[in-house]
C-alpha cells in the first residue's frame, strides 16, 4: 500500500467516488426508467458531468447554498439532498422532496442550502447574488456557487449578476459548465469570445478554466476560490470544460451531435472511470474497494425507484395547498 | 390633536420602524441612498422622488444603492428573502418590470409551492405606479392586474398615507413575496397618521364613505375621484357608498358584496386599462357571486386601451374622472345629475 | 518563392489558477489577435509573402481573418498572404502539438509562438529543427522575452530572409529532457519536483511542496520557480549547463528567500543546498514520490516504482536572437530604403 498522492484522505476520495457513482447510477436509472414512459414530463440527465458538481461539493457545507440548472440531479445528490426524496419527486410522489408539486427541474432543498434547481436558465445567477449577500450581513464565513451552461451564459441575468458581484464583492463563484451544447447549438455559434475568463476579467472578477472531466482539477481549483470568497476575497468564475453524455432532455435524437461522439465520449473522457483508474494505478484504493460502493450504489438506486414507484401521489387537496404562507 | 404627514413621509416612517425593529430588514435600490460613488453627498437624492431620504444616516450598512441591473438586483433581493432576511428591494418605476420580471414571476412567486411548502420567500418589492405626472407611457402604468394574476404574490396598494404606513408594516412582516404599489400622484398627500408603529392586515377592505344607492369600488389615487363623485353625486341625492380595497391580492370581495346586497348596483374604478383589468375581476366575480342583489348591470371605468398621452390635456383624459364615474352612476342609478 | 513563416496562437493559455491564488492576467483573445496583426504586418514589410498558421476556434481566427479582410479592403497591402493548417481543433494543448508537427512538414523556416512557457515547450517538444521566435502572452513568461511583437516579426523576418548572419540571427538554447519510467518530457526553464502526487489545477504555488529545481537557465528578472534559480546565481542562457537547487521546509532551511513565484506573489522558500547542473549527465530526484512541474505546470506522477531522471541538453533548439538581429540591421542599415525602393512601394 503505498503513500497517498492525493490531496484528499483515503475515506475522502471513497466519498467523492460514492458521490459521483451515485450521479451516475441515478442518472442511467432515469434514462431506461424514462424510456419506459413511467416519468412525466422532461428529464435532464447529468451523466458524464460528475466530476464538476462533485469536485466543487466537496468543499461546501450546509450553509453554504448553490444555485442550480434544470440539469440540477448531480447537483442535488452532490450537495447531499436524500435521493429517495428526489427520486420521488421525479415521479410525482406526494413523498418527493418537493410534495411531487416542483418535478425533476425543481428539486429544491433549503435545508441543504439547495436553493433549486431552475427551468429558467440563468436565473440562479441573481439569487446566489442573494445568498451571498445574506452570508456578508451574517458574517459566518458562508458562500455561494451558482451554476450555468455555455448557453446561459449569454443571459442577461448571468451578466448582470457577475457585475454586481464584483461591485458588492460577494462571496461567489460562477460555474460556468461548458459541456460545449445549449440545446443542440454549439458553443461555438452562441458565444462571441469562446473565453469565460475573458469575459470575467471584463466584470473585474478572475477566471480559470479546468478539465470538468478531471476531478482533481476542479476540486483544486474550486478549493481556492471557495476559500478566497470565504475569507472576503470576493468572487471568481470557474469554467468547468465537460461533456454530457446523453441529449439535452430525454428523447433528444442528438443528431446535431458528430457520428459517435457519445461513444467515443464515454470510452475516452469517462470521468469516473479516469478518478477510478488514477487511484487504483496508485495502489491508494483497489478495485474491489470501489466495487463494493458500485454495488452498495446500485442498490440504493433499485431501492429508491422501487420505492417511488410504490409511494403514494398527492392528493386534489395538496393542489391548493402552500401557495403563501397565509392568506 | 391630527399628526398630518405625506404619503411619502408615511412609507420613510414604516421603513424606519421596521429597520429599529428587525435587524434582517435591508433596503436595495437604484439611488435609494444617491451619490454612490460620486463626488458630491451621500444621501443626495434618498430616493428619486424623496421616500427614503434620511434612512441611511439611520440604518448605514443597511440600504444598497444598485446599479442599473433589475433583474440582478430584484434577483438577489429574492435569493436573500429565500436565504433568511428581510429585504425591501425598490423596482423604480412598475414599468420596469419588463426587465426583471421573471425573478418575480417564476422564482419568488413559485418558490413555496414548487419546493412543496419548504421555501419561504418574505420579500417585499416597492415599486411607483400610476399616471397624471406627465411621466408618459413608459413610467405612467397601473401593472397592477399583471401582478394579481400571480398565484404566490400579494399585492398591496394604499390610498392615503396612514394605510401605507401600516400596509407596508404588514408587507414587511409578512412571510410571502409583496409587490407594494405606491401611487406617485399620491405622494404629497398628507393624513393623519400616528407616530407609532402599526400594522394593517391583508384582506380587509375599508369602506370610507357609507351609502345606500350604489357602491362605488376602487384602489389608489381613482378611490379619491370615487370620493368626488360620491360629493357631486350627493347633490343629486344619490347617496354613494365608497369602497377602498386597499389590498389587491388577496382581495377582499366579502365587503363588497356586503354593499351590494345593500345597494344593489355596482361601479368599479379602475385606473388600469380595461382588458384583464381589476376591474373585470371584481365585476365578474361579483357577477357571478351576488347575481341576485344586483338591481342593475355592474359598471367598469376603467382607462381606455391606450399607453399613456404625455401631452396634459390628453392625460387628463386618460385617467378615470370624478365626472366618468358620476355618469356611469347616473347610468344605472337612472338619475339625472344636478348640474 | 520567400521563406515559409509558421505562427503558433493557442487560444487556451493562461486561464490558470494563478489568476486566482495570485495576480495573474492574461492577454484578452481580441488582444492575442491583435499581436498577431502586428506580427504579420513587420514581416511583409520585410518581404515575406506567405505566412501558415495554426487554427482555432478560441476566437484569435476570427479577428485575424477579420482584420486581414478589413486591411485588403481598404486597398491596402500591409499583410502577407496566410493560409490556416488543415488540422482537427480540439480546444487543448494537442493543437500546439499538431501544429508543430504540420509546420515542421511544411519547411517552415521560423515558427512565431504567442503563449507562455507551457506553450513553447508544447511546440519545442515537436519540433527542435526549426527555430523559434517567441512573444510572451500567458501566465508565466520565463522563456519568451519580453518586447514589441512588431520588432520581434520584424527581426523574424530580416532573419529567415538571410540578411543577417546565422550565427548573429539565431542563438542556441538549452532544454531538460525528463522521464518518467517509459514517458519522456521535456522542459525549456524548469522541471520542478513537488510532493503533490498528481496534476490538479497544473500550476505550482505552495512552495512547502518543492523539493527540488532543476533549470537551463537562472535570469533574476524573471518570474516563476525560475525566479528562485535566478536570485541564487545567475546564469545566462548562453552559458552551459544550467542549475539545480535542493529545497529543505524553512524551519530546517541553510537559507531562506523570498522570490517572485507568480505574478504578484512572492513567497519564502527553504533553500538547502545548489549548484551548477552540467550538461549531458542524466539525475535522479531524491523525491520518492510526487509529480514534476515542467515549465511551471504538474505533468507527470510518479511513485517508487517508477525510474525518473532529467538531464540538460546544451544546443538543442534555436531561437530568432531579436536583440543581436536588430542591432546589426541597425548598424548595417538594413531597414535603408533607395529612394527608388520607395517610390515602388507607393504603387
Amino acid at each position: 500500500m503505498s503513500s497517498n498522492p492525493f490531496p484528499l484522505a483515503k475515506a475522502e476520495l471513497l466519498q467523492a467516488y460514492r458521490t459521483m457513482r451515485t450521479i451516475r447510477e441515478f442518472e442511467e436509472r432515469l434514462h431506461v426508467e424514462f424510456a419506459k414512459g413511467d416519468i412525466p414530463g422532461f428529464v435532464h440527465l447529468y451523466a458524464g458531468e460528475e466530476a464538476c458538481a462533485t469536485g466543487i461539493m466537496m468543499h461546501l457545507t450546509d450553509i453554504d447554498r448553490i444555485a442550480s440548472t434544470h440539469r440540477g440531479h448531480g447537483h442535488c445528490i452532490a450537495k447531499g439532498v436524500d435521493v429517495h426524496s428526489m427520486m420521488a419527486e421525479i415521479y410525482g410522489k406526494e413523498t418527493g422532496s418537493c410534495r411531487g408539486k416542483g418535478g425533476s427541474m425543481h428539486i429544491a432543498d433549503l435545508s441543504k442550502g439547495m436553493m433549486g434547481a431552475n427551468g429558467i436558465l440563468g436565473a440562479g445567477a441573481p439569487l446566489i447574488c442573494g445568498a451571498g449577500l445574506a452570508a456578508k450581513f451574517r458574517g459566518d464565513g458562508g458562500v455561494g456557487v451558482t451554476f450555468f451552461g455555455d448557453g446561459a451564459s449569454n443571459q442577461g441575468t448571468v451578466l448582470e449578476s457577475m457585475n454586481l458581484a464584483a461591485i458588492w464583492n460577494l462571496p461567489v463563484i460562477f460555474v460556468v459548465e461548458n459541456n460545449g451544447y445549449a440545446e443542440s447549438t454549439s458553443v461555438d455559434y452562441a458565444t462571441a469570445v469562446d473565453s469565460y475568463v475573458d469575459r470575467a476579467s471584463g466584470f473585474g472578477l478572475p477566471g480559470v478554466t479546468v478539465d470538468g472531466t478531471d476531478f482533481f482539477a476542479v476540486y483544486e481549483a474550486a478549493g481556492e476560490m471557495i476559500k478566497r470568497a470565504r475569507q472576503g476575497g470576493g468572487p471568481s468564475l470557474l469554467e468547468c470544460k465537460m461533456i454530457r453524455f446523453f441529449g439535452h432532455f430525454e428523447g433528444d435524437a442528438q443528431t446535431y451531435k458528430a457520428k459517435g461522439e457519445n461513444e467515443l465520449n464515454r470510452a475516452t473522457r469517462d470521468c469516473l472511470k479516469m478518478f477510478a483508474q488514477r487511484i487504483t494505478h496508485t495502489g491508494v484504493i483497489t478495485a474491489a474497494e470501489f466495487a463494493v460502493i458500485d454495488r452498495e450504489v446500485a442498490s440504493l438506486i433499485d431501492d429508491a425507484v422501487s420505492t417511488a414507484k410504490g409511494a403514494p401521489l398527492p392528493t386534489t387537496r395538496d393542489l391548493l395547498t402552500d401557495v403563501y404562507v397565509s392568506y | 390633536m391630527a399628526r398630518n404627514i405625506s404619503f411619502k413621509q408615511a412609507i420613510n416612517e414604516a421603513l424606519d420602524l421596521e429597520m429599529r425593529r428587525d435587524p434582517t430588514v435591508i433596503i436595495l435600490g437604484e439611488d435609494i441612498v444617491g451619490g454612490a460613488g460620486s463626488p458630491g453627498e451621500t444621501d443626495a437624492w434618498g430616493g428619486v422622488l424623496g421616500v427614503t431620504k434620511g434612512l441611511n444616516a439611520k440604518h448605514g450598512g443597511r440600504l444598497l444603492d444598485t446599479p442599473l441591473s433589475e433583474s440582478a438586483y430584484i434577483g438577489a433581493a429574492i435569493g436573500a428573502a429565500a436565504c433568511g432576511m428581510r429585504p425591501v428591494a425598490e423596482l423604480m418605476f412598475l414599468d420596469f418590470m419588463g426587465v426583471c420580471f421573471d425573478q418575480i414571476l417564476n422564482q419568488a412567486a413559485k418558490f413555496k409551492y414548487m419546493f412543496g411548502g419548504k421555501a419561504k420567500t418574505p420579500v417585499v418589492i416597492r415599486a411607483m405606479i400610476g399616471a397624471g405626472f406627465r411621466a408618459a407611457a413608459q413610467h405612467s402604468q397601473m401593472l397592477t392586474p399583471i401582478f394579481t394574476h400571480v398565484p404566490g404574490l400579494k399585492v398591496v396598494c394604499p390610498s392615503n398615507a396612514y394605510d401605507a404606513k401600516g400596509l407596508l408594516i404588514q408587507s414587511i412582516r409578512d412571510d410571502d413575496p409583496v409587490i407594494f404599489c405606491e401611487h406617485k400622484n399620491l405622494y404629497a398627500l398628507e393624513a393623519d397618521v400616528p407616530a407609532e408603529s402599526y400594522a394593517i392586515p391583508f384582506g380587509e377592505a375599508n369602506v370610507v364613505r357609507d351609502g345606500k344607492d350604489v357602491t362605488i369600488v376602487s384602489y389608489g389615487l381613482t378611490l379619491h375621484r370615487a370620493l368626488e363623485a360620491a360629493e357631486r353625486l350627493a347633490k343629486s341625492r344619490v347617496e354613494a357608498e365608497v369602497i377602498d380595497l386597499r389590498t389587491l391580492s388577496p382581495i377582499d370581495l366579502d365587503t363588497v358584496i356586503e354593499s351590494i346586497e345593500k345597494t344593489g348596483r355596482l361601479v368599479m374604478v379602475d385606473e388600469a386599462n380595461p382588458r384583464c383589468s381589476i376591474a373585470a375581476d371584481v365585476v365578474a366575480t361579483v357577477t357571478q357571486n351576488a347575481f341576485e342583489a344586483l338591481k342593475a348591470a355592474p359598471q367598469m371605468v376603467t382607462a381606455p386601451h391606450t399607453p399613456v398621452p404625455f401631452s396634459p390635456v390628453l392625460e387628463d383624459l386618460y385617467i378615470p374622472s370624478a365626472d366618468g364615474i358620476a355618469a356611469a352612476v347616473s347610468k344605472i342609478t337612472k338619475t339625472a345629475l344636478a348640474a | 518563392m520567400t521563406p515559409l513563416i509558421g505562427i503558433i496562437a493557442n487560444p487556451v493559455s493562461a486561464r490558470d489558477i494563478r489568476r486566482v491564488v495570485a495576480n495573474a492576467t492574461s492577454l484578452q483573445i481580441a488582444d492575442r489577435a491583435n499581436i498577431v496583426l502586428r506580427v504579420l504586418a513587420a514581416l511583409a514589410a520585410c518581404g515575406i509573402e506567405q505566412v501558415l498558421m495554426m487554427p482555432d476556434r478560441g476566437g484569435i481566427y476570427g479577428h485575424v481573418t477579420r482584420g486581414i479582410e478589413r486591411s485588403r479592403n481598404q486597398g491596402e497591402h500591409r499583410f502577407p498572404s496566410i493560409s490556416f493548417l488543415d488540422m482537427p481543433v480540439t480546444g487543448t494543448v494537442e493543437d500546439t502539438h499538431c501544429a508543430a508537427r504540420l509546420l515542421r512538414k511544411a519547411g517552415v523556416a521560423a515558427i512565431v509562438v504567442l503563449g507562455g512557457d507551457g506553450t513553447h515547450r508544447a511546440v519545442v517538444s515537436q519540433c527542435t529543427t526549426i527555430p523559434i521566435a517567441g512573444i510572451s502572452t500567458g501566465t508565466n513568461n520565463a522563456f519568451p522575452e519580453h518586447r514589441e511583437p512588431t520588432v520581434t516579426g520584424l527581426a523574424t523576418g530580416l532573419a529567415v530572409m538571410g540578411r543577417v548572419p546565422h550565427g548573429t540571427a539565431f542563438a542556441p538554447n538549452k532544454l531538460l529532457s525528463v522521464a518518467v519510467s517509459e514517458k519522456n518530457e521535456i522542459a525549456l526553464v524548469d522541471a520542478a519536483f513537488v510532493t503533490d502526487g498528481y496534476a490538479g489545477a497544473r500550476a505550482v504555488w505552495r512552495m512547502h511542496t518543492l523539493r527540488e529545481l532543476f533549470v537551463t537557465f537562472a535570469d533574476p528578472e524573471v518570474i516563476g520557480l525560475a525566479a528562485i534559480a535566478g536570485l541564487i546565481e545567475p546564469v545566462s542562457r548562453r552559458m552551459s549547463g544550467g542549475l539545480m537547487v535542493r529545497f529543505a521546509p524553512t524551519p530546517d532551511a541553510a537559507m531562506i528567500l523570498g522570490a517572485p513565484i507568480a505574478p504578484g506573489l512572492v513567497e519564502a522558500v527553504g533553500i538547502d543546498d545548489w549548484r551548477r547542473m552540467p550538461a549531458g549527465v542524466p539525475f535522479a530526484p531524491t523525491l520518492a514520490s510526487g509529480s514534476v512541474a515542467l515549465d511551471g505546470e504538474r505533468e507527470l506522477s510518479f511513485t517508487e516504482r517508477d525510474e525518473v531522471s532529467i538531464m540538460l541538453l546544451d544546443n538543442a533548439f534555436l531561437t530568432v536572437d531579436i536583440a543581436a538581429t536588430m542591432k546589426f540591421s541597425a548598424v548595417h542599415g538594413l531597414m535603408r530604403q533607395t529612394h527608388r525602393q520607395y517610390e515602388e512601394s507607393l504603387t
